[in-house]
């Protein structure tokens, strides 16, 4: 393997590392909601790293990609539609 | 990738396929992940206090020491997959090896945080207790705990018996069939590891404050 891709792995785990540090380190100052925001912007930050680097999503054809993105989408509108109900019970 | 300008060779066609079919099998699995962490969402609107409550019972330090664990084993899953691309067949091989004890070790770490969760009576159905206003929550969060860790754990147990026959049929692929294996391999095995970097915190970092 080559010495650049090496190194880009590496830079990608340190980078995971200091992230997980980041979120633990988030979770102990009390920022109320943002303490949640926090979190799920560093989970996604780490997922599309992973994605990118690891999972060589770019190497991907166009229909791969689309393929992998679509079940997001499927995702997002099963949750959203649930919710319509959902948020309007009163529990 | 390939474009009209030169002939689409084999190794091309055989690669792209093998990449469109395994991301398809990827989303199903995002459904199935999804739904849990659909239902969770739902359990968590209803009974926010609790859940912060109840996720503080979690071992942080074994929950963030097994995130550590599985992003290692991501990198060496990556290298190892990167040397079969070189035709680097023996340092694939102990990587893939790497990556399998790694996986092991987060399964040994999660099962002995099964245990002290069952010594402190947090697992729903066998003898649960928790604190009296808060006990319906609480068990709430921690089915959906074992329900999202297990699923994870099952995952990744699987994940494990494919990079151990990886190891086993390197010897004998060639270059082309070792190449594409791991990279295969590779993109269930990351999946599983950004299944847990969400679920992380959803179960550990609820409200440490």
């Amino acid at each position: 393997m080559r010495r650049a891709e090496a190194r880009t792995y590496l830079i990608v785990w340190a980078s995971l590392l200091a992230l997980l540090g980041m979120s633990v380190g988030s979770a102990f100052i009390p920022l109320g909601k943002f303490n949640v925001v926090i979190n799920l912007v560093i989970a996604c930050a780490k997922a599309l790293l992973v994605i990118i680097f690891f999972m060589h999503i770019r190497r991907s054809t166009p229909v791969t990609r689309f393929a992998a993105g679509i079940g997001l989408l499927w995702l997002a509108l099963l949750a959203g539609l649930s919710m319509t109900d959902f948020l309007v019970r009163m529990f | 990738m390939a474009t009209s300008a030169h002939a689409v060779t084999d190794t091309e066609l055989r690669t792209e396929a093998a990449d469109f079919g395994m991301w398809i099998f990827l989303t199903t699995e995002t459904l199935f992940f999804g739904v849990l962490f659909f239902g969770y969402l739902i359990s968590r609107i209803h009974f926010s206090a609790v859940f912060a409550a109840a996720s503080r019972h979690t071992d942080l330090l074994l929950g963030t020491l097994n995130t550590g664990v599985l992003l290692t084993s991501s990198l060496t899953m990556a290298f190892a997959a990167a040397n079969a691309e070189s035709a680097r067949k023996r340092p694939a091989s102990r990587l893939l090896a790497a990556t399998a004890v790694l996986g092991v070790a987060f399964l040994a770490i999660k099962a002995f945080e099964y245990y002290v969760d069952y010594a402190h009576h947090l697992v729903p159905g066998i003898d649960f207790a928790f604190a009296a206003p808060h006990a319906v929550g609480a068990a709430a969060f921690f089915w959906w705990y074992f329900a999202m860790t297990g699923t994870h754990a099952l995952h990744l147990l699987i994940g494990i018996v494919i990079v151990l026959v990886m190891v086993y049929r390197l010897h004998r692929a060639t270059r082309t069939d070792a190449s594409l294996s791991l990279q295969i391999t590779g993109l269930y095995w990351h999946f599983v590891d950004v299944m847990w970097i969400f679920l992380y915190p959803c179960l550990y970092l609820v409200a440490r404050t």
